[in-house]
């Protein structure tokens, strides 16, 4: 190697270091900017955070599907009143909803008894509809690496060959998760001097808490009959098909860390599995699970909520589902707090 | 694949590292030609073939050129190449505009007709490589240079990524000699390519990506708009416009100086020109610059009566608008330029005796010279005709009933911008990165990198010349 060469590896080393320092430090001053409807939500909760005992985090499946208003009369009704709050957003999959609930824990609320954390494996596709401000925030290394593992080693036991062979198959996961982590890291548009982008997230905030500023919104109307009896005929066939699917290994682990966080706070937390069109029971890999497991996915059990008529599609309720299905969730929670 | 894009930072780690690495000028050139092939493919693979096609077209009918014995041979080469070229721009480009055109006369004149319109995708950077591929055989034809017999050489030429997109138009003249030396790293000017290309960098995703959305919010509704908004979309979009194409072009110049490969200026501070006829001797120079050696001197240029001068500015510069795109917008634009032009030579011719009339002229003629420059773009810019009429009654008479504010206290910009813009134009920024040793240099880019990232948009707007 000539000493040219040397030298010019060197410098490109120190620009690199200039870089990712600099890098560091301007992320330290300008923190993340957490897009409108989750900062809406974040911001409110912030405020209130004293005030709520119980907290459901997850997907829409929860947003438009729990009134915490009906869980709190069926609650107070029953002679253990809660207080609660829907912290669920649109899309917000695993494991965005983990950097949500850390986000979330780290206000310190003091009340806090119950958090409903609705369970499922950990999404490595993005959707491309929300915007990148909203796949970028979350992208910090711990839910950067639970999507590239997943994206990498799906199972969690698929040899060295087989991870390396999957670099092809997941380059675009990879390399999605991998430039979203470093936009964050870059603090990437961190610095808006025309605010631009201000202007709408004013009026996602008002939305996304909902009339009741309680969190939840109401969903839209029943399927068509067409589309009820194609649901009949889906639901049919995962009815037939449906066997134990166990949650994937990073969803596995993820959950039970945040399970022992949730219970240093002096809370408990409590798993639900909505009730969506997949009928086949989720299980955690090892006995215990992080919390009591609430599966509302099983038409046998629960055929109110898989009547066409309460439903808008695979996975959302109507008004009317909705009402239900937090009746039925507040009623399994009180069988279950009332359990020595 | 955007330049702004984390994607091209890899792509163009690897191309420097494995083409500075490999030590013959052949196997340099290979590895260059696969890389602007996927730089090409990461948009539309399926066109590659049109851009493979169009390189073994020139250089056959380069080839055959040089076999050619009689001038009439020559010429007819050259025909081949001419409408293989502009057939394949006609085609993608401007079918159908011409079709629909068409039948709206017929329909105008009571003839109504039923056309069909095909759903054409236009090849990006079409126009950009076929004028080079152009360059190529003119020249050849004229004699000012020999037909190349590599093909290698020529597909390089007119693939090469930093500019095959969206320019610089490089000439076939100075590039090719430039493909037949093996280049040397030592000679690379580094620093000065690393400045560029972050200058470019910051033009391109700091200032037109910033401006880019309230300029998008304009030109959809302008009638919804107040005049005073008219204004800052205008202003915002010739902000936009500049710092988006000369951004590029920096960048191109920037990634190809890093490979040694020098690429021509493209744009030279067009917002201090002193007159329409300087503007255009600073703005996409290498599109002005192409136009006048290859259609408005071989049309006459300026020599015969003056009226015959001025119906060749006009006709080439309404052909420079159509250029830019099948759309009466952009004829019109062309042809408010070309009459800009014609009535400065007037001024000019009609003046020469009068010393008084130029020095008043003098302090005129630049805000004259901006005024026409943003009205042209305007037009430019409205995605139709009918869009254009209330925008210009907003920007010529301040009459606007719409009542949406864009926010006039954004034009700090304006100002901001144009200190900027002049330091440069006088050098202040030109020279001083240059002290300090190597690591100085290397820990301040580092530093004034990640900076910059800061006032980045999270979302990438594509470049506006990559339509064209």
């Amino acid at each position: 190697m000539t000493k040219s060469f040397i030298n010019r590896f060197l410098c490109a080393a120190v620009a690199l270091a200039a870089l990712v320092g600099t890098s560091a430090l301007l992320h330290a001053l300008f923190p993340p900017t957490i897009p409108g409807g989750v900062a809406a939500k974040l911001k409110f909760f912030t405020e209130h955070k004293d005030e709520f005992d119980t907290l459901f985090v997850g997907t829409s499946c929860i947003y438009y599907s729990v009134s915490p208003e009906n869980f709190d009369r069926t609650t107070r009704e029953a002679g253990l009143p809660t207080h609660s709050f829907n912290f669920g957003i649109d899309a917000m999959h695993p494991p965005e909803n983990f950097y949500v609930l850390e986000q979330i824990l780290k206000t310190k609320p003091r009340n806090l008894k119950w958090v409903f954390l609705e369970t499922a494996n950990i999404e490595t596709k993005l959707h491309q509809v929300l915007g990148t401000e909203r796949a970028v925030y979350w992208h910090d290394w711990p839910r950067t690496k639970l999507a590239v593992q997943k994206a990498l080693n799906p199972r969690g036991d698929a040899k060295w060959y087989i991870r390396i062979s999957r670099l092809w198959v997941a380059r675009r996961a990879l390399a999605s998760h991998l430039t979203l982590f470093l936009q964050r890291f870059a603090s990437i548009g961190r610095v808006d001097f025309l605010s631009s982008r201000n202007h709408e997230g004013i009026d996602a905030a008002d939305l996304e808490l909902g009339p009741k500023r309680d969190g939840y919104r109401l969903a839209g109307d029943a399927m068509s009959a067409e589309n009820a009896a194609l649901f009949q005929k889906r639901l049919a066939r995962e009815i037939a098909e449906a066997r134990p699917k166990p949650l994937d290994p990073y969803a596995d682990e993820a959950y039970r860390n945040f399970g022992k966080r949730i219970r240093a706070i002096g809370a408990a937390p409590l798993l639900v599995v909505p009730p969506l069109i997949f009928q086949s029971p989720v299980i955690f890999r090892h006995s215990p699970p992080p919390g009591p497991l609430l599966s509302f996915n099983d038409a046998g059990k629960y055929p109110t909520l898989f009547d066409s008529k309460v439903r808008i599609d695979d996975a959302h309720l109507t008004n009317e589902g909705a009402q239900e299905f937090t009746r039925l969730l507040a009623q399994e929670f009180l069988r279950r707090a009332r359990q020595p | 694949m955007l330049f702004v894009e984390f994607r091209f930072f890899w792509f163009f780690l690897a191309v420097f590292a494995v083409y500075w690495s490999l030590r013959k000028n052949d196997s340099r050139k290979i590895w260059l030609l696969i890389c602007s092939y996927i730089f090409y493919a990461a948009w539309n693979w399926k066109f590659l073939f049109l851009l493979m096609a169009s390189s073994v077209l020139d250089y056959v009918v380069g080839m055959m050129m040089t076999r050619s014995k009689t001038r009439g041979a020559r010429r007819a080469w050259l025909l081949v190449s001419l409408c293989g070229n502009l057939g394949t721009l006609a085609f993608f480009k401007y079918f159908n505009f011409f079709i629909s055109s068409g039948a709206g006369l017929l329909e105008w004149l009571g003839l109504p007709a039923s056309v069909h319109t095909l759903n054409i995708i236009l090849p990006v950077g079409v126009s950009f490589y076929t004028f080079h591929s152009m360059s190529y055989t003119i020249d050849v034809y004229r004699g000012k240079m020999r037909a190349v017999s590599s093909l290698l050489d020529v597909a390089c030429f007119i693939g090469f990524f930093p500019q095959m997109v969206a320019g610089p138009i490089v000439r076939a003249s100075l590039f090719l000699p430039q493909l037949r030396s093996l280049r040397k790293f030592s000679e690379v000017d580094v620093r000065s390519a690393l400045v560029l290309f972050l200058t470019g960098f910051i033009k391109k995703a700091c200032v037109a990506d910033a401006v880019a959305p309230f300029v998008d919010r304009y030109f959809a509704a302008p009638e919804n708009f107040t005049a005073a908004s008219a204004w800052v979309g205008v202003l915002f979009y010739a902000i936009q416009v500049y710092c988006d194409f000369s951004g590029y072009t920096d960048m191109a110049i920037a990634c190809a100086r890093l490979l040694g490969y020098e690429l021509p200026v493209n744009f030279r501070f067009p917002y201090f020109a002193r007159n329409i006829s300087d503007l255009w001797k600073r703005w996409h120079i290498s599109l002005s610059s192409w136009l006048r050696d290859y259609l408005y001197i071989p049309l006459g240029g300026n020599r015969g009566p003056r009226w015959f001068m001025y119906r060749n500015i006009m006709i080439t510069m309404l052909l420079g608008g159509l250029w830019h795109g099948a759309a009466w917008t952009f004829l019109i634009w062309g042809g408010l330029h070309g009459v800009a032009l014609v009535v400065h030579r007037e001024w000019l011719w009609r003046t020469e005796q009068r010393p008084g009339a130029q020095s008043i002229m003098r302090w005129l003629a630049w805000p004259l010279t901006i005024y026409w420059f943003c009205l042209a773009l305007l037009v430019f810019r409205s995605v139709d005709l009918p869009r254009a009429v209330p925008a210009l009654r907003s920007f010529i008479l301040f009459q606007s009933s719409g009542t949406e504010d864009l926010g006039a206290w954004m034009l700090w910009l304006v100002p901001v911008l144009a200190i900027v813009h002049w330091l440069n134009s006088i050098g202040w920024f030109s020279q001083w990165w240059r002290r300090g040793p190597a690591p100085l240099f290397a820990a301040g880019y580092g530093c004034a990198a990640a900076m910059v990232l800061l006032f980045v948009p999270p979302h990438y707007t594509p470049f506006i010349y990559f339509q064209f």
